[in-house]
């Protein structure tokens, strides 16, 4: 699904704006329009799908009591981002001391953009290179998280994890370096491009 | 207005694809796949380098712990209904159009006890609005009246080419779970994959639901008959109770694929099947075109697509007479062909009240 990508911003502020004054609906399609992303955004924190799901019934209602308030604001994917994360770290912490990063339970997954030059070869990369990403501290890989999957800036990521822009920038460049020694190291294996069908 | 440019993709490195907006796309969701298979072919020594990058990309993702658009709709439901009534209607829900009907009625019964102009038109502000939006979404009309074809692009970007007479209707923006449009007459459809958001053709008492693929369709408003034959994909077609539009009250559903023609008669309502050995329908050269290039020089691949979609392309012809384009484009729409014409050969593109321009600083050989 395509949940990452960001409806046109100024429909989107319109959406806000509506949203601020009360409307219902637009509020209803500001909840459905992230609903997805955000969801996907708190597999990071916790395999417990129920609690996520909690957490964001939460975070909207609570965003709905106090959307006379909130008409100032601007960067509105990355305000939902910040209000999903405070909720459910404050949760988890309250569950148990440490985050639980669900994703490296799972080694063999199956994704349906992963079929396009799929072969052993291939499975093979993605194991390392998930072992390589694995190794990174679970704030650089969430920094990484939102920067290439979310497409967040700089300053939006601060913004969600409460950090200074410069801590951001930091985490991204070290991560990439880390990454980047990987596969640097990496055997270059000759990839055969399959002649897909045509649709 | 659609605007593209090409990236230096020939030089790129495994920093760069990750940073790459459109690399990540196709990753992350499949976008241009046509395009990248291309890229794909034509560069094979850049493929280890993209194929690090796709695995940098898929471990930075994550694993794939998705939820399905029917629970994103029904967690939504569930947070509106959670929300405390303030005494308004539900009208989001879909009650507001009998809510706007009652008001009709109230404001009739109180025109009709108190003959009181005042009241009537007090009612009549408060309903205007509401009324409005009884209309749905604004819809576009298109009729081809001229006596060539005449190429359509819808907001989603599939592209319909018009025979002549045939109509089509459509809203200004699709909803976010269906495309939905009308048609009489005859066309030739392309659309624009998105499982997520079928497009659904209502052409006299038929439907078609397709996810992304090419279809001709004859549907005059003169014949009992409505045909529909599939060039490439798979489409879903089935019957429509009159006057009704709602997914529920369909009843028979045939399943087509390539080459197959389905003829639906209005009158008795049966559904029959065949075979076609081309799949031409409207007689139109789309139908049976291939679009398959090989060093075609570049001003012959843009008239081709000119002939064929009845679309007016400018371009400075002498600029990109050393051009040649290999590729063996599919049933994307006119936009996304030449969206992938360009990139191939460096060139942008600017579609502008249905003209669309050209601009290529040639090619280097």
């Amino acid at each position: 699904m395509d949940h990452s990508e960001r409806l046109s911003e100024p429909k989107l502020i319109a959406c806000w704006q509506q949203f601020c004054a009360g409307d219902k609906s637009a509020f209803g399609e500001i909840t459905e329009l992230n609903y997805a992303a955000l969801y996907h955004y708190g597999t990071r924190f916790t395999s417990d799908r129920d609690l996520i799901k909690d957490c964001l019934q939460d975070i909207f209602l609570e965003i709905w009591e106090k959307r006379a308030a909130l008409s100032y604001i601007s960067a509105i994917k990355p305000y939902l981002f910040q209000s999903l994360r405070n909720n459910l770290v404050r949760r988890i912490r309250k569950q148990v001391n440490f985050f639980e990063i669900a994703e490296n339970e799972i080694l063999h997954e199956v994704s349906p953009e992963s079929d396009w030059i799929i072969n052993e070869t291939d499975q093979l990369t993605a194991q390392r290179m998930k072992r390589a990403l694995e190794s990174l501290p679970k704030r650089q890989k969430e920094a990484l998280y939102l920067k290439y999957y979310e497409n967040l800036s700089y300053e939006e990521i601060a913004l969600v994890m409460g950090l200074q822009r410069q801590a951001v920038a930091n985490y991204l460049q070290y991560g990439i370096q880390k990454l980047r020694e990987y596969w640097q190291h990496a055997i270059i294996f000759l990839i055969i491009i399959r002649e897909t069908s045509w649709y | 207005m659609i605007k593209f440019s090409m990236n230096n993709y020939k030089t790129f490195e495994v920093k760069d694809w990750i940073e790459d907006n459109r690399f990540q796309s196709w990753v992350f969701h499949g976008k241009e796949d046509a395009f990248w298979q291309q890229f794909l072919h034509e560069n094979p020594l850049q493929s280890a380098g993209m194929e690090t990058a796709k695995e940098i990309l898929l471990a930075v993702r994550g694993s794939q712990d998705t939820i399905s658009g029917s629970e994103v709709k029904q967690q939504v439901a569930k947070i509106l209904d959670a929300i405390p009534e303030d005494g308004r209607s539900q009208w989001w829900k879909g009650n507001w159009l009998r809510f706007a009907a009652m008001l009709l009625l109230m404001s009739g019964i109180g025109f009709g006890l108190y003959e009181n102009k005042h009241y009537t038109a007090l009612f009549q502000a408060i309903i205007a609005p509401i009324v409005e939006n009884a209309s749905g979404p604004e819809m576009v009309e298109v009729t081809n009246r001229s006596v060539d074809i005449k190429l359509v692009n819808l907001p989603d970007g599939s592209s319909v080419v018009l025979k002549r007479n045939a109509r089509i209707t459509y809203p200004v923006t699709f909803a976010k779970n269906k495309r939905e449009v009308s048609l009489s007459g005859e066309a030739f459809f392309e659309v624009v994959k998105n499982p997520a958001q079928p497009f659904l053709v209502y052409a006299g008492s038929m439907v078609t639901k397709v996810k992304g693929t090419s279809f001709s369709i004859s549907a005059n408003d003169a014949e009992d008959e409505v045909k529909l034959v599939v060039k490439t994909g798979v489409v879903e077609v089935s019957a429509r109770e009159q006057g009704r539009r709602s997914a529920s009250s369909v009843s028979e559903k045939r399943i087509l694929e390539a080459n197959e023609q389905v003829t639906f008669n209005q009158k008795s309502r049966i559904m029959s099947t065949k075979m076609l050995d081309k799949p031409v329908l409207i007689g139109l050269p789309v139908e049976k075109q291939d679009f398959e290039f090989r060093r075609t020089p570049l001003n012959e691949v843009f008239a081709s697509l000119e002939k064929t979609y009845g679309v007016t392309i400018r371009v400075n012809k002498a600029a990109i007479s050393n051009c040649t384009l290999t590729a063996k484009l599919g049933d994307e729409p006119v936009l996304e062909k030449l969206e992938m014409i360009c990139a191939v050969v460096n060139a942008k593109y600017e579609s502008r009240n249905g003209v669309v321009i050209i601009t290529s600083e040639g090619c280097e050989y």
